[in-house]
Order: C-alpha cells, then structure tokens, then sequence
C-alpha cells in the first residue's frame, strides 16, 4: 500500500515537475471476454482453480482494461504508467507500472537508460504488447501468469545497449541490472497454490487470494494471511537482478536473467501477515522468427524459496514453456504447452508444498480492423497438488476452458 | 573549324541537357547499388534549392527512404506516419538536431545548410538508421540494383562525388573530376563497401 502510494505520488509529482514541456501519448484497450469454464473454483475466489475463471464467470466479464500514458517530460526524460481496470475476483482500479525514465541522446555507439518506479523486468518475450498484455495467446504461460501476479521491480534498473547497427553488425547486445526493494512475500502463490494459468496482473495496491490451504490454521503458520500482498516489503532489505539479451538480426532474441529477492526468511509483518521468502531464480527466454509470419518463443524458468526460521519452508520451482505463433493476413494463431512444478525441499510434514502440472492453450485472433479484434481460445490443464487432500479436494484435477474475446484499442 | 564544332555540339548537348548515364563499381568490380553519385559542375556558382520541402518519413520504425538526398539549402520534414512516438536525432557535423515526433502533429522543417552526410537515429528504436546527404549540386542519384544511375545535365567538366552508407568512415566523398559528354561513364569505389545487414524488426521488437 504503501509502495502504491509513493508510486502514484512520484508519478503524479513529476509530471507536475515537468509540465510545462508535456507532451503525453496515451493509448489504451478494452477487452470483453465470454467464458465457459469448468466446475473447480478459481484460486481467485478462494478455490482450487487454476484459471482465472469458472462457471461463475459464464458471463461477458471486462477481462483487461488498460490505459498506457507515456508522458514526454524533457529531451531525454519520460514517464510511463499503466491504469487496470478489473472486476474479478472485486472492481478495482489500480496501477501495473508507473516509473520514469532517463534515456540519454548520445553521440556514443553505446546506448544506455536507466527506469526508476515500478515495472516488470523484461525477462519474458511473451508479453510485448500494450499493458504487459500477450499479442498471442490470452492466458499467458505458467512462467508468465505469475510474473505477472506476484512480480514487479520497485526500484532502479539500468541497461546498457550495444545496438548491432550502430556498430554495422548482426549482433546486438544490451546488459541489464537492477536493484528493488518490495516483493518479500514473491514466491508465497508458488509454495500454496502452485503456478496458475490467467492474465490477471496484480495491480500495486491489490493482494491475490492464495485459496483454502489447511496448514495455515498450524500456530507455525498462524501469522500468514489468506491474501498475498506480492509487493509488500517486508524486510528492510533491497533485492537486485541482472539479465544479458543478445539479439541476431532482430530474427533471434535471447535473455537471460537471474533474479534474488534476498528475502530475510526469518522476517514476517504481523499486521499484514506477510513474510519475507528469499526467492531466487533464473529465467532464459528465446524468440525465433523462422519468417515474418512464424515464430517459436520459449521460456524456462529454475529457482528456490524459502520462507520461515529454519528453513520452515524451503522449495524450489520449475516451468517452461514452448509457443508456436502463425499470423497469415489479419489471423493470428498460437499454440503453447506449459509444464510447471513444485518441489517440496523443507521437512515440515504439516505443510505440503509439492505440485506440478501441465496445459495446453490454442488461441485464434482476427484482426477486424486497427481496433477491433476477436479471438477464440481453448485451453486445458492438469494439475497435482499435495496440499489440496488436506482440504477435501483431489490433488489431482483435470480442467478446461474456452473463451470469446473482443477487444478494442486505441 | 572542328574544335568550334565541338563547342556548338557541347552547347547544344547543353542547352537541350540530356541524361549521363553512370555505372558504379566496388572494388572487386561488382555493380554498386545505393551509391549516392552527384555532379557538381567546374567553377560551379552557387545553387538554388527547391522551396518545397524534402521528407525523411518514420513507417514501421524504419526511415522511408533510408537515404535521401538534398541539394545544400533544402528544407527536409520528418513526418511520422507510426502511432508510437519517434525521437529522431544526429550528431553529425554538417547538422546536429533533435525532433520528437507524433503521428499526425508535424515539426517545422528542417534546413540543411551544411554540405555533408547527416546520420539520422532513433533514441527509442535503436535499429533505425538513416541518412540525409547534403550535396553542393542539384544534379544528384541514387544507383540502381546495377549500379546505375541517370543524371540530367549538360555536357561538360564536373566533379563526379560518390559515397556509400558502407563506408567504413561516412564522412569520407571520393570525387573524381571528369568530363560528361554522351559516352556513359563509370566509377570504381577505392573504399571497401560494406554490406548492409537486413534487420527482422517488426511492431514488437521495441519491447
């Protein structure tokens, strides 16, 4: 909460700061979206779910609302924030980003900038397009959904870039480090719930529910909340990341990055019932363009977490994913496999942790005009998770989705 | 009696002007395309520049046309026809400027009084490159697939100029005197030409 708060105030400020050579481009999109989901109860609405949706969502749902300012402060100064509007699991508005950044002209063939706020790391190459949405499939990759729920960089990131042009080569090269406070409780939805499939990102001021999970009712666990609140800081500590992107003829584009929380385990706030995990991992992305119409994007993401004195819970986790993307005219279609998976490493008998699964998406969009776009989507999901025997639920379930979107921009 | 023939052929040739057409060759002998060429004539007074203006457009993150070139003097729009914004700039010598650009809110345009190669950039899309070559001559092309390219002028003594974006130094114009009459001529570069890298980009790639 109060991460938001100063966010939205050093947005605000600076615009003020710099208003008199202002000049802002401002874009946005709506998009509606009818569900036909299964039976299991999402995670958002405190079930064991894995979508974002189920048969309560068998209405026209508002799915993204996003307005994306790019605010031209000065030559070389800029801010940027992105407004969600969502009606699921509650309404609520609220910000994804708000950062400014600094990018200098240079007569260097170097090239270099520097993002200050809150933003998404730009580990994924799943999520180009307006608002960290996905130009391909509707429900973002296993890797990617929870980025996109637990994730976010509140503080400084630099990049230096070594543009192949500018050097009249194939090659580029752009390396990237960061230094964060917040996101001390990042890791608790991958130890409870496991890893979902959705597009629902977590707005700065949100919690997202982590659904029944008995071992919460344990006195070891009697301080952690039902919700949690991903860009809490909890410790006092700053977290840092480093990533490489290297990039051929624009036609390959790979990164690689290595992320560190450097969460105190031992450090809970009581009042909002947050711990701090120390959650570490390295993520490798790849996008290929075998021509200008198909391309291949994959993902892999290898880390731990551990939460509590004595590493009460200690877990590693794994995912990737493999996406084929086709667009021939105005049609657009991508299919992804996602495999996902818990690994329980702490001997805490009363608190299982264990999950893996795996989904297959398939999404069609049509481009009807400049703003208007349809698009269908099919998915389905398997999943196993130790932990959800202890509330009378199968650990094993099988799920399935089909969606209708229409979205408009501008 | 034939030296005055010439003279009134060359002045006919002249006065009529006619299309010399010109062949450029890198250094292994190979057609040259996208050389700029450019004639400036002996002893040449000062030229005049259209008063419409040039365009160095933004489509797709690309600068349409890659090259363009201007006789000294012209005025030269930067319109962008993207939805995103652009932020064209250059260092270079012969003129040093910054433009940020919106679709559909044009800037005033800018004159290009210096001679000399201008490299444009993109301080958001690093992969945009151009250039804008201001030349001290209304008699200008860019060569074909084949190297060739056609000029329209008159007979007579001139400094043909040629340059090429693979130029290990830009800045650097071989000249070469020559007399232009009808027979075609040709030019060898003496500088390696690099080749140009074709780039994947697409509306995605700024992410």
């Amino acid at each position: 909460m109060i991460i938001n708060r100063t966010l939205t105030f050093v947005f605000l400020v600076s615009i003020l700061f710099f208003s008199a050579a202002l000049h802002a481009q401002v874009k946005g999109l709506i998009q509606v979206r009818a569900v036909q989901g299964d039976d299991n109860t999402s995670f958002q609405d405190g079930g064991v779910g894995l979508y974002r949706h189920d048969t309560k969502s068998d209405e026209l749902i508002l799915s993204q609302g996003i307005l994306d300012f790019n605010v031209d402060l000065a030559s070389s100064w800029s801010a940027h924030g992105v407004l969600n509007l969502n009606q699921d699991p509650d309404v609520g508005l609220g910000l994804t980003q708000a950062y400014i950044k600094y990018q200098p002209l240079t007569d260097s063939k170097y090239k270099w900038h520097v993002r200050g706020g809150g933003f998404y790391p730009l580990m994924s190459l799943e999520n180009p397009d307006i608002g960290w949405t996905s130009p391909y499939n509707y429900t973002n990759s296993a890797i990617n959904s929870w980025i996109g729920e637990e994730l976010r960089t509140v503080g400084i990131e630099a990049t230096l870039k070594r543009p192949a042009k500018r050097f009249n080569s194939k090659h580029s090269f752009s390396f990237v480090g960061a230094t964060f406070k917040g996101n001390d409780p990042t890791g608790t939805l991958l130890a409870w719930r496991g890893f979902a499939l959705h597009d629902r990102q977590t707005t700065f001021n949100e919690g997202v529910n982590i659904g029944p999970i008995a071992s919460l009712n344990e006195f070891d666990l009697r301080w952690q909340s039902g919700r949690v609140l991903p860009f809490e800081e909890v410790d006092g500590r700053f977290g840092y990341y480093a990533g490489v992107h290297w990039d051929y003829l624009k036609k390959s584009q790979f990164r690689v990055y290595y992320y560190d929380n450097n969460g105190d385990p031992s450090t809970v706030n009581y009042s909002s019932g947050q711990y701090a995990w120390d959650t570490r991992f390295a993520s490798v992305a790849w996008l290929y363009k075998f021509n200008s119409k198909t391309r291949v994007i994959a993902q892999l993401l290898n880390g731990e977490t551990e939460m509590g004195a004595n590493a009460l819970i200690d877990n590693a986790f794994y995912s990737h994913y493999l996406m084929l993307s086709h667009k021939e005219g105005k049609h657009r279609v991508s299919v992804r496999y996602d495999y996902f998976k818990v690994t329980d490493n702490d001997t805490t008998a009363f608190d299982p942790n264990a999950s893996h699964g795996e989904g297959v998406t398939a999404t069609w969009r049509y481009q009807l005009s400049n703003s208007w776009q349809l698009g269908v989507e099919g998915s389905a999901l398997k999943s196993f998770i130790k932990n959800r025997a202890a509330s009378g639920f199968a650990q094993r379930i099988s799920q399935q989705q089909i969606m209708l979107n229409a979205q408009w921009r501008f | 009696m034939i030296k005055v023939l010439v003279y009134v052929f060359l002045l006919c040739a002249s006065a009529q002007g006619f299309t010399a057409n010109i062949t450029i060759k890198n250094s292994s002998n190979e057609p040259l395309a996208n050389a700029v060429v450019w004639l400036t004539a002996s002893g040449s007074t000062e030229i005049t520049a259209p008063e419409a203006p040039y365009a160095m457009s933004q489509q797709n993150r690309e600068f349409i046309p890659r090259i363009l070139v201007v006789p000294q003097n012209a005025k030269v729009e930067f319109p962008n026809a993207d939805s995103i914004m652009h932020h064209v700039y250059s260092f270079s010598k012969a003129k040093t400027f910054e433009l940020k650009l919106y679709k559909e809110q044009p800037k005033a345009p800018i004159i290009f009084d210096q001679t000399g190669v201008v490299e444009l950039g993109c301080n958001i899309h690093d992969w945009m490159l151009g250039y804008i070559v201001v030349v001290d001559s209304t008699v200008f092309a860019i060569t074909d697939e084949n190297g060739k390219a056609n000029l329209q002028t008159g007979a007579g003594e001139y400094t043909l100029s040629v340059w090429h974006s693979g130029f290990s130094d830009i800045s650097n114009v071989e000249t070469k005197d020559m007399i232009v009459g009808t027979q075609s001529l040709e030019y060898k570069v003496k500088q390696e030409v690099a080749a140009q890298i074709d780039f994947a980009t697409d509306e995605f790639d700024d992410y």
